[in-house]
């Protein structure tokens, strides 16, 4: 290992928000060509020291040491002009604007005063071709893409800036396992060539892969700092939450036995022949009360458009989508009054950041909980048994969604749906940001839910989630189902085969 | 390195976070100021009389600029307001000639500018054209309309009902204030106690969340065009008991005052954050500023000029505002 001195340094470093402690006494250090892996529970403090480290916090206590001298970034320019990027767990992408101009922004390649655009084609080309994403046309508006690419143009925007210290906040959480991989090889050759990087996920496969060194982080407090070629997942979990998490190692990357035990049961959502041109096409299954059915699917397969569309968000172009028996007539309200709730893939989307939580919980019953007259007292008290039953941290219900970490926000998005349980539980990336203490209280209220006769309709590209509560999964390409699994043991190899595979022969 | 920094660490400044929460109060202050300077500067200004001379001048403000918060907060803008309440003040007087019994010319005129408040309402949120053109489209409908009924002269013939509220007086308040008084109260409880005012804040927060929700966001912003308009009827019906006629461009030149004094409260022009307290605090700010520059020996062609001043640093300060979020 690298003995050289640190290419930045955090000493006695503290951070308070309000009555809060987001970190305390954190001592940290990044060497020059290291991969330093920052693991933690949700509400860790994760991303509140990157953030400090980027300049996006410039107060705090504690002394920031930065190639042997003390600074105080006042800014993210001004962590750019020393060297230092980040690559934020929210996006900060403009979708309007072409990939290329989401990769160079604000720094877009001039000639003669005006940009040139041919070499800024190019350069974003060169670029995502190396993060094995040639397929996308840098000179379409970003929005014509999955989240997925919005999340590697931010990426590529870092890697070009020529920053020496790289920050990766969850950087793969909205990418498929393949583009996950390019990441990860590309991340040891950033460190080949000098580059150091810090990189945050809660997948702890890719941490222990990628990293040098692990720093475990829990409730604000530094709790270890370990040489990544001499840990495992085990201890690494142990150490975030303090204690064995039985759940994650049974069922996390292990096969799973997929069984098929509501074969009897009553039939709530019908889908016959759904059809929604350059989404999905023919899609027809049953999903029964009580059950759990994973959809599982590279990103832009059409699973996430399909969940759009039982919620009513669109018209499919043909085809018919029946609850319990009944044509379900489009738009959310109504889905939601025949007992249909779902969570986007993105929750950024379904969330108002700048309000408190018990107004993002309680808006669709806001007539049940209390008619023409919303009483706060009573949402709130609404609300504080619902976060409470999905474990949102600080459980505090007047508390802007804005101030709690990405984990605890996409805990806010299905607490909202716990108010009254309805008949088909649509959730797209439920657990996308969250660690493993919080993935697994998810997949037990998914279960809980179930149990209770719920028919839960579990969309992801993530094949750790689907695999952790499916009972039956369905495999989609290309907007069409290729594959379903019922009745044996399904492995991440088999799903990923099925999901890609098929797209071959489908080409 | 570019920028070297190698200043000693200091720790947080208390003071700026007590600057971050006073911002938010950053309207208040401001108004105290003006009437501080204005009490300094003049002997005429800091008085009962004075005082209620600056609530009568901004009633009528007051209630278009009641209707316009409703539109700011879902992130809209109504740019046709104060030509539908000349259009309804047009409307009132002209069936009041046409011998239409009373009340019906001012349900009439009501009824007008709630049509084309709702047209400005389809416009934006069902076919999706940017509210600030449907509503400058309907800026000059509302206009041509106006000259069309009046063909260009004055009426003098009112009804009765808008004499009154426009110009008398009960226990020696002003019935216009009054009026302004009781607008301003119906939005507020509207917007804070109803159903429909958290779908109002909502929508404006984020309109894509808020149909996910299962909130009718078209809905709600048609609805919020239709009380914008209604609004700015209703202020021309009793504006034109205040001007003693109904002329086809009564209160045109009113818009930059009445969406001026919504946005200097504080309200956002992002929607979402605001209401009607901070409306009223905009109000006064614009009365106490118009009216104190009265008082004071000002070059009176300065007047608009230092206005518009203080308009902008507004803008600015709304705009700061809503740049927060980042935390
Ligand atoms: N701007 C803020 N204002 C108030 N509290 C905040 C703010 N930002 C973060 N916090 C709080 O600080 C703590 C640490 O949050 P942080 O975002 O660093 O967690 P994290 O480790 O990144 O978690 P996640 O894995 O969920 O992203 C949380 O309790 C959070 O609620
Ligand atoms: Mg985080």
């Amino acid at each position: 290992m690298d003995t050289t001195s640190p290419l930045l340094e955090l000493r006695n470093v503290a951070k308070q928000f309000g009555g809060i402690q987001a970190l305390v006494g954190i001592d940290f250090d990044v060497r020059p060509g290291e991969v330093h892996a920052l693991v933690g529970e949700n509400g860790a403090g994760k991303s509140t020291m990157m953030k400090i480290l980027a300049g996006v916090i410039p107060e705090y206590e504690g002394t920031m040491v930065w190639k042997g001298r003390p600074v105080r970034l006042r800014n993210p320019r001004h962590a750019l002009d020393l060297g230092i990027a980040m690559i934020h767990q929210e996006l900060s992408v403009m979708p309007e604007l072409t990939v290329a101009e989401n990769i160079f922004l604000g720094r877009q390649p001039l000639r003669a005063g005006t940009v040139d655009w041919a070499r800024m084609f190019r350069e974003a080309e060169a670029v995502l071709a190396e993060l094995g994403f040639d397929h996308v046309n840098v000179r379409e508006p970003l929005e014509r893409y999955p989240l997925g690419v919005h999340q590697l143009s931010e990426i590529a925007r870092a890697l070009t800036s020529g920053a020496e210290l790289i920050i990766m906040d969850e950087p793969t959480s909205a990418l498929s396992p393949m583009e996950t991989r390019h990441l990860l090889e590309l991340t040891r050759e950033l460190a080949a060539t000098g580059k150091s990087v810090v990189y945050i996920s809660h997948f702890l496969e890719e941490v222990t892969w990628v990293a040098d060194r692990v720093t475990v982080l829990r409730d604000g407090r530094k709790i270890a700092t370990l040489e990544a070629r001499k840990t495992d997942k085990q201890e690494l979990v142990r150490l975030m939450l303090g204690k064995e998490a039985a759940f994650f190692e049974e069922s996390y990357m292990s096969g799973r036995d997929v069984e098929d035990p509501h074969a009897g049961a009553r039939p709530v959502l019908t889908l016959e022949r759904l059809t929604r041109p350059r989404a999905f096409s023919d899609v027809s299954f049953t999903l029964h009360a009580g059950e759990i059915l994973g959809l599982y699917g590279l990103i832009g397969s059409g699973h996430f458009e399909l969940g759009e569309a039982i919620y009513g968000l669109h018209r499919p172009t043909a085809g018919r989508i029946l609850l319990e028996g009944q044509p379900v007539p489009a738009g959310p309200r109504r889905a939601i009054d025949r007992g249909v709730a779902y969570v986007p893939p993105s929750r950024r989307s379904g969330l108002f950041l700048e309000k408190p939580i018990y107004q993002n919980v309680t808006l669709p019953w806001l007539a049940q909980i209390s008619g023409l007259v919303p009483q706060v007292p009573k949402e709130v008290r609404v609300t504080d048994e619902v976060i409470r039953r999905v474990g949102v941290r600080p459980p505090d219900p007047q508390k802007e969604v804005l101030y709690l970490s990405g984990g605890n926000q996409q805990k806010v998005a299905i607490a909202r749906w716990l108010v009254r349980p309805p008949k088909v539980f649509v959730v797209s990336e439920p657990t996308r940001g969250m660690d493993v203490g919080a993935k697994e209280e998810v997949m037990k209220i998914l279960h809980e839910l179930s149990e209770a006769g719920v028919a839960v309709l579990l969309i992801s590209s993530e094949p750790e989630t689907v695999l952790a509560a499916s009972e039956r999964i369905l495999v989609m390409a290309k907007g069409r189902i290729v594959r379903e699994f019922v009745g044996e043991t399904v492995t991440k190899e088999q799903l990923l085969h099925a999901a890609s595979g098929e797209l071959a022969e489908a080409r | 390195m570019s920028t070297p920094n190698d200043d000693s660490p200091k720790p947080t400044p208390r003071w700026r976070a007590f600057l971050a929460k006073s911002r938010e109060f950053a309207p208040v202050w401001t108004l105290l100021a003006l009437i501080l300077f204005f009490s300094v500067y003049s002997d005429s200004f800091l008085s009962l009389e004075n005082a209620a001379n600056i609530l009568n001048q901004v009633a009528l403000l007051a209630i278009m600029g009641t209707g316009i918060t409703f539109v700011l907060l879902t992130a809209q803008i109504d740019l046709s307001v104060s030509y539908m309440a000349t259009f309804a003040g047009v409307v009132a007087a002209y069936y009041t000639a046409g011998h239409l019994p009373q009340p019906w010319p001012i349900v009439a005129a009501l009824l007008a500018a709630g049509a084309l408040g709702w047209i400005n309402g389809v416009g934006t949120a069902r076919l999706g054209i940017p509210s600030f053109m449907v509503t400058l489209a309907m800026s000059l409908i509302a206009s041509g309309l106006s000259l069309y009924l009046t063909r260009g002269r004055i009426l003098f013939e009112l009804p009765a009902l808008s004499e009154t509220l426009g110009s008398g007086r009960i226990f020696g308040v002003k019935w216009l204030v009054i009026v302004a008084a009781l607008t301003l109260l119906v939005g507020h409880l509207v917007l804070k106690y109803t159903r429909f005012g958290r779908y109002v804040y909502m929508t404006g927060a984020s309109p894509k969340a808020a149909e996910l929700a299962g909130v009718n966001t078209k809905g709600v912003i048609t609805a919020v065009m239709v009380i914008g308009a209604l609004t700015a009827g209703l202020a021309g019906v009793v504006g034109i008991g205040r001007l003693g006629s109904a002329t086809p461009t009564a209160f045109d030149g009113m818009l930059i005052d009445a969406i001026g004094a919504v946005v200097l409260g504080g309200t956002s022009l992002f929607g979402g954050v605001g209401g009607i307290p901070q409306t009223i605090v905009g109000l006064l700010i614009l009365g106490v500023l118009r009216n104190g520059l009265d008082q004071v020996s000002v070059d009176i062609y300065m007047k608009t000029l230092i206005t518009g001043i203080i308009l902008l640093a507004a803008l600015v300060f709304n705009i700061l505002f809503a740049g927060r979020k980042e935390a």
